[in-house]
């Protein structure tokens, strides 16, 4: 997982160039570098760390030209250090690249060069492109552009990559297999990159290139080939519908946060999904004899959450299973379908789960948030989530958004199997637009309970989320959400379950977050509340986070969250929103690097 | 830019500390509230600043001067009656001829510079901001309502629900200079109701630590808040430091201060000028001991702030307390910290307060004289000038 960036324009681009990996900083922040073109030699700035300390060091906005490519680098091949990091050039300095992807059969390549005297600097497997593409040049005599497709036959594995080159100065060549890759239209001047974000700022046209494609974009133009026979093929321009300002952190502080405040229009925008959509998609479910619902991480959490809705409403267990075991564990018939959830679209394990499926006659459909991307193109049927651009590494919004848009397919799936009618499906989707208010609400009068409640509890290294029913799997993801971003020990498990094992953990180096439904769902909330007893009398403290109903038992917590009275199709929103506050205010009093934990990246795109 | 200081009155709670400073020139940490924030003013670049000034004022003038020390040029409006905020911004009006201005509450402290993300806000936005944060008594305070894009929605001085933890106003604003027009008119609040609903009013989020103390325990945690972002040791080259003595964590000690042997220093802790610590003392993290001090032999600090001139006999410990100026300590002083209940509770002027801490010490008024072997029960509060015979045991009855 790397980020990649390149502009050509008619004047200098380092400015905006810097800009274009900050914004893809999200997809990797080891270490970071730029490379121009410039008066007919080719200048690399690079080193190690984030984009700002890079370039407090580099000062990128020194190097001058108008055309130049950057990278932002996640670590898979070779450690985090100044020459690892990308842009990579040939020995002559003739040509340098960013690569974002694995090249599977960089070893034999690289063997191969060094044979023929090719001297490396890296421990890369990015680096063998760049040689190849000189040592093809001289040695077959080839121009640029042959030499670049040659490579790209001979390369394995998967690639998004883009080159200058002295003997083109004003080209950006690039291709791509199996990682994304944009291009941006803009006027005199156009851009690539791994993602919109890259551009977002300059233009809202793009190009999306596919695998076996490759391009030649100068400052007026861009020309898509297809590596197979370099014949010319016509694109279609995509019109991004983000506004630009939807990527900028703004005010807030961290984007997490930002992104947590995008909630109440996050839901309205899943709201806003035609009914026709997801009646089809409820169609396609209801069309197999069996359905699966997977994602990875969050996503896998949501997945379980469906499970719920599904079950509830319309009567149909499907089952939810990791997309990393998917292939592992299910030997699909043909009649079956697969239903993936992921925020990127380039999740690796859910591709693969995809093609498995596909190799296997399954039926696959996607609800995925980013446009273009190439989940979206591989599945039969998918809902775009329109939840606007997740820069944060911890998922917050585009997983509330996915919850919503589960409940509103089970509906759609119940009124289709006639298990209710059309008034109560009305009537709990005006209930689940209710819950922006309810968000804004929590938001505005509730959030500093969470962090005063942080802050008392800053030194506890170890928590466990309990629920019952639907609240087991957000249980699930609250824990996941309190690991990633503040790297404390802590699971998610049903309160039922903890007593068969797990309550031998509880003592005062424990804290236990209960998460307790409206008074409504009578068996669910008797039962939470006999767990919470379990914990107390063992001397375990326990964090209620309740609903405002009233006769709850004094002094059965040990401390509590009060949020507002909801009914039970809005109770799992909330806490949702709960696990999110909760874990981020505590990683901002643990000072953790919110936006960007360690060790994660955005979407992870390898196995 | 010039930033608009409000430092005439408040602080009443504080008792007994306020009864002869202003809120802002309590001391914590190597410095006191004006000056921590004075600086962090300067190093946003902003060089003007008018301080309004009330009650104690003159030691505020006394110990800025011109502002020449800090690197600002101060000026100064003297509030004569407390006749709240409004009218100490509105005296200042004359002032401000940029098209905005700071304001400033400046008795509260935050970890890190709160003035730069209010400007960095307004920089790249060039509306009017408030900072706002996150307190655990948001009813104490003017909350805010927030969109979501974080522009204030409304902002409430007194919130009618008491179960509210809304963020709350931290006291540092960027507003336009037609800000005096409208306060002319109107309250605080609706002022800045006003000014919402007119050309919108950003807010900077502020999550790094920020305490306004309302009480005078609360002096601690501003005291601990401001040590925590220590971390470098800085002995000055004068100290004399006589025989083996330990030192651990970000120690800061002033000019000719004098320490003997077997004395042992975890910071981080704070040593004021021309002290004297004597044999064998123990001083534990999160001590502030202001200028011209004397610790007696043996005596064990801990998370205390001894504001300085202050006298400690030998063998005493003082934990968890805040002493005022010029307060002698005989020999054999304890001051018990533990509560015995849930929560030590304090017996301030008006009423009892529960602190909600389980550990407190006391809370020791200006140029008290103490005798020696007395002990102090957890949250005790003793008035400026306070004569405390001392406890003798035999023959009773005699002092």
């Amino acid at each position: 997982m790397c980020g990649i960036a390149g502009i050509v324009s008619s004047s200098d681009i380092s400015k905006r160039l810097l800009q274009s990996i900050t914004s893809l900083e999200y997809r990797g922040y080891d270490s970071c570098g730029m490379a121009t073109n410039s008066n007919g030699s080719i200048e690399v700035r690079k080193n190690v760390g984030t984009v700002e300390s890079v370039n407090l060091k580099e000062q990128f906005l020194e190097m001058s030209g108008c055309v130049g490519i950057a990278h932002t680098r996640w670590a898979t091949h070779g450690d985090v250090t100044q020459k690892n990091a990308h842009p990579h050039t040939d020995s002559k300095n003739q040509l340098a690249l960013v690569h974002n992807g694995i090249i599977s059969n960089y070893n034999e390549l690289r063997e191969n060069l060094i044979e023929n005297g090719i001297k490396f600097y890296s421990d890369t497997d990015s680096e063998v492109i760049g040689h190849l593409i000189s040592f093809l040049m001289e040695k077959e005599e080839l121009d640029l552009e042959s030499s670049f497709v040659k490579v790209l036959s001979k390369i394995e594995g998967s690639f998004a990559l883009a080159v200058i080159s002295v003997n083109v100065p004003e080209t950006i060549l690039c291709a791509k297999q199996g990682s994304p890759l944009s291009i941006g239209l803009g006027e005199g001047t156009n851009f690539i990159g791994s993602d919109f974000n890259a551009f977002l700022p300059f233009t809202q046209s793009s190009i999306i290139l596919d695998d076996g494609e490759y391009a030649l974009v100068n400052e007026r133009e861009c020309v898509v080939k297809t590596t197979k026979t370099c014949k010319t093929i016509k694109k279609k321009v995509t019109e991004i519908p983000w506004e630009a300002t939807m990527s900028d952190r703004g005010a807030f502080s961290h984007y997490m946060l930002k992104e947590i405040y995008d909630q109440p229009s996050t839901i309205k925008a899943a709201l806003e999904i035609p009914r026709k959509e997801l009646s089809d998609f409820a169609n396609f479910i209801n069309s197999s004899s069996e359905c699966f619902i997977a994602g990875v991480g969050t996503t896998f959490y949501i997945a379980s959450l469906g499970q719920y809705f599904f079950n509830e409403y319309s009567d149909s267990f499907m089952p939810a299973i990791s997309t990393d075991e998917f292939v592992h564990l299910v030997k699909p018939r043909p009649e079956s379908s697969l239903i993936v959830i992921s925020q990127s679209g380039e999740t690796f394990d859910t591709l693969n789960a995809v093609e498995y499926a596909k190799k296997n006659s399954v039926k696959t459909g996607g609800i995925v948030n980013v446009i273009g991307s190439t989940l979206v193109r591989s599945v039969d049927k998918c809902i775009m989530q329109g939840a606007g651009p997740e820069v944060s590494v911890i998922s917050t919004k585009a997983a509330l958004s996915q919850s919503v848009i589960l409940l509103l397919i089970a509906l759609e799936l119940s009124l289709l199997r006639k298990k209710i009618n059309e008034k109560k499906v009305k009537e709990i989707r005006t209930q689940v637009l209710a819950v922006t208010d309810l968000v804004s609400e929590t938001l505005d009068e509730r959030s500093g309970f969470f962090h005063s409640f942080a802050q008392k509890h800053l030194k506890m290294r170890n928590w466990i989320f309990v629920g019952r029913g639907i609240y087991y799997p957000i249980a699930l993801e609250c824990a996941l959400k309190m690991k990633e971003v503040t790297y404390l020990h802590a699971e998610g498990m049903s309160a039922g379950f903890l007593k068969h094992g797990t309550i031998s953990l509880i003592d005062e180096n424990v804290n236990t977050v209960a998460l307790i439904p409206p008074k409504e769902q009578e068996d669910l909330y008797n039962l939470t509340l006999n767990s919470i007893q379990e914990i107390r009398a063992r001397g375990g403290f326990v964090l209620g986070i309740r609903f405002s109903d009233e006769g709850f038992p004094k002094d059965l917590l040990s401390d509590e969250i009060i949020l507002p009275s909801v009914s039970i199709f809005q109770a799992p929103f909330l806490h949702l929103l709960s696990g999110q506050l909760l874990s981020y205010y505590m990683a901002v009093g643990l000072k953790r690097n919110v936006d960007r934990p360690r060790s994660l990246a955005k979407s992870v795109t390898v196995a | 830019m010039k930033a608009l200081i409000l430092s005439a009155f408040g602080g009443e709670n504080l008792f007994p500390f306020t009864s002869s400073r202003p809120k802002a020139m309590l001391p914590i940490a190597n410095t006191n509230f004006l000056e921590s924030t004075l600086i962090k003013i300067k190093d946003t670049g902003i060089k003007d600043v008018v301080i309004v000034i009330g009650k104690f004022g003159e030691q505020i003038v006394d110990h800025f001067g011109t502002g020449e020390r800090i690197g600002l040029t101060i000026q100064y409006v003297r509030q004569d009656k407390p006749t709240g905020i409004r009218d100490a911004i509105l005296m200042t009006k004359s002032f401000f001829d940029d098209e905005y201005f700071m304001l400033v509450y400046p008795d509260s402290c935050s970890s890190g510079n709160i003035f730069t993300n209010v400007l960095d806000i307004f920089s790249s936005s060039g509306k009017p901001v408030a900072a706002i944060t996150h307190t655990n008594r948001a009813e104490d305070f003017g909350t805010v309502f927030l969109n979501t894009d974080l522009s204030i929605k409304k902002v409430v001085e007194k919130p009618s629900k008491k179960e509210i933890a809304n963020y709350v106003l931290s006291g540092a604003f960027i507003l336009p200079k037609s800000f005096f027009e409208i306060l002319s008119e109107m309250e605080m609040d609706e002022s800045l109701n006003s000014l919402v609903s007119s050309s919108g009013l950003l807010s900077a989020i502020w999550e790094q630590g920020w305490l306004d103390p309302q009480w005078p325990w609360e002096l601690l945690n501003a005291n601990k808040m401001l040590m925590d972002n220590w971390n470098v040791a800085n002995v000055d080259t004068s100290v004399q430091l006589r025989g083996s003595i330990q030192f651990r964590g970000p120690v800061v000690i002033e000019r000719n201060v004098i320490i003997e042997n077997g004395t042992s220093i975890s910071g981080p802790c704070f040593i004021g000028k021309d002290s004297y610590v004597g044999n064998g003392v123990l001083i534990r993290p999160y001590t502030s001991i202001g200028p011209n001090s004397v610790i007696g032999f043996g005596v064990e600090l801990k998370n205390c702030i001894l504001m300085g001139n202050s006298r400690v006999g030998r063998l005493s410990f003082i934990g968890d307390s805040v002493v005022g100026e010029k307060t002698e300590f005989g020999s054999g002083t304890m001051t018990l910290n533990q509560a015995q209940e849930k929560s030590v509770r304090v017996l301030m002027p008006s009423r009892i307060e529960d602190t909600g801490l389980d550990k407190l010490g006391a809370l020791i008024g200006d140029s008290c004289k103490i005798g020696a072997s007395n002990t102090f029960a957890p949250g005790t509060i003793l008035p400026a000038e306070s004569t405390v015979p001392p406890f003798i045991t035999f023959p009773k009855g005699s002092n």
